[in-house]
């Protein structure tokens, strides 16, 4: 019984080295992915939609999966300020990128937002999934849902449903997943690399708050 | 209880392994968990939707020091391991909720063991509350109980 226990105990202690190890070489990782993609062009996040001016001098891609978290307390939080101080004032402009890997639902869910752009509505489609996100694949953003949002949004149902269905823009999404983790070395969501006109880049990992973007851009502009 | 404490917290390498232990979960739970910043600048950020969540990183943090060194002066006293394991267990549990979500360890597991990762990932940031609540339930109990025998096997070599 006692060498069971003890087993039991080299296991967790294992397991912790382990996750603690994984936790470190992600970080060194992200910093060395930091570095090397310094000058990342503007042009090769052409396709996705851009919130605010498109002649901006700055940038801002944020790297999200419609089911994170910490996505949500970011859009709730620090994008507001942002919209206001830099988006409407014409200093930058938004892009989302999406990446999702946290369940299974999230690939669709960022589907349904280019379907929603084929009308016109991709940034307000955009929004209505962060307010009404709930835990990771709890039913929140099924196709039955997802086509409720978009029923809400007054968009035409039949166009929409048809995209979301034959999985038009699986293609763009997976796209999309992969440029985020090449191009801009994002191993986590929130990710967000901030661009200006001279081809400077900063990154910011996580939902960190508004004083932090304010920093960066001001810096860049 | 109190005299238990008081008997091995006078101890200057007690508190001092205390804090070593409570930083070295505390600092590294609150930058997976995004409290702290270390890029661009240094920042520590806090919403009052995730103060609960900060709370309970602090006190399994506290109650994993206090529970790891209450047991190593147990095992330095009566050369007995048997409670270890129930600590680190303990903090396990509560170091490992929540602390997956959005960030690089989620993306690694994930990436890694593919739908089993998503499942795990999904299950740990779900049920991040009840399962802290849980580990800190465990600590506070393998405190309890390893002050009661420190207090009786102190009184027995006393």
């Amino acid at each position: 019984m006692a060498n069971i226990k003890n087993v039991a105990v080299v296991i967790a202690a294992v397991i912790l080295v382990t996750a603690v190890t994984i936790s470190f070489s992600s970080y060194v990782g992200e910093v060395e992915q930091m570095q090397q993609n310094r000058n990342v062009a503007p042009e090769k996040i052409m396709g996705a939609p851009v919130l605010g001016s498109e002649t901006a001098d700055i940038t801002i891609i944020e790297v999200g999966d419609y089911q994170c978290h910490m996505c949500k307390l970011w859009f709730e939080k620090t994008r507001p300020d942002i919209i206001e101080n830099y988006i409407d004032t014409g200093k930058a402009n938004l892009i989302f990128i999406d990446m999702p890997f946290l369940g299974r639902d999230s690939t669709k869910a960022s589907e349904a937002t280019y379907c929603a752009n084929d009308q016109g509505k991709y940034w307000e489609y955009h929004s209505k999934l962060f307010e009404y996100q709930q835990e990771i694949d709890d039913g929140w953003a099924k196709i039955e849902r997802l086509s409720a949002i978009a029923f809400s949004l007054n968009l035409d149902m039949e166009e929409f449903n048809a995209c979301l269905q034959d999985n038009h823009y699986y293609p763009q999404i997976n796209l999309n997943k992969a440029k985020a983790v090449t191009d801009f070395g994002a191993k986590s969501t929130p990710t967000f690399v901030i661009i200006n006109t001279s081809g400077d880049t900063q990154k910011i990992i996580g939902a960190q708050p508004y004083s932090s973007f304010e920093e960066v851009i001001n810096s860049m502009l | 209880m109190n005299a238990i404490l008081g008997l091995v917290y006078t101890k200057p390498s007690y508190i001092f392994l205390t804090t070593a232990i409570f930083f070295l979960l505390f600092i590294p739970l609150i930058i997976i968990s995004e409290f702290l910043f270390f890029e661009p600048f240094v920042v520590f950020s806090i919403y009052p939707e995730t103060v609960l969540s900060f709370s309970l990183i602090a006190s399994l943090s506290i109650f994993s020091a206090l529970a790891v060194s209450l047991n190593l002066y147990r095992v330095k006293l009566i050369k007995e391991t048997r409670k270890i394991g129930s600590s680190i267990i303990g903090t396990m549990l509560g170091a490992s909720a929540g602390a997956c979500s959005c960030g690089p360890i989620a993306f690694s597991i994930i990436t890694t063991f593919g739908t089993a990762g998503s499942i795990a990932t999904s299950f740990l940031t779900i049920y991040e509350i009840p399962i802290r609540l849980t580990s800190i339930g465990i600590l506070i109990a393998v405190i309890y109980v390893t002050t009661k025998s420190l207090s009786r096997e102190c009184k027995v070599k006393s």
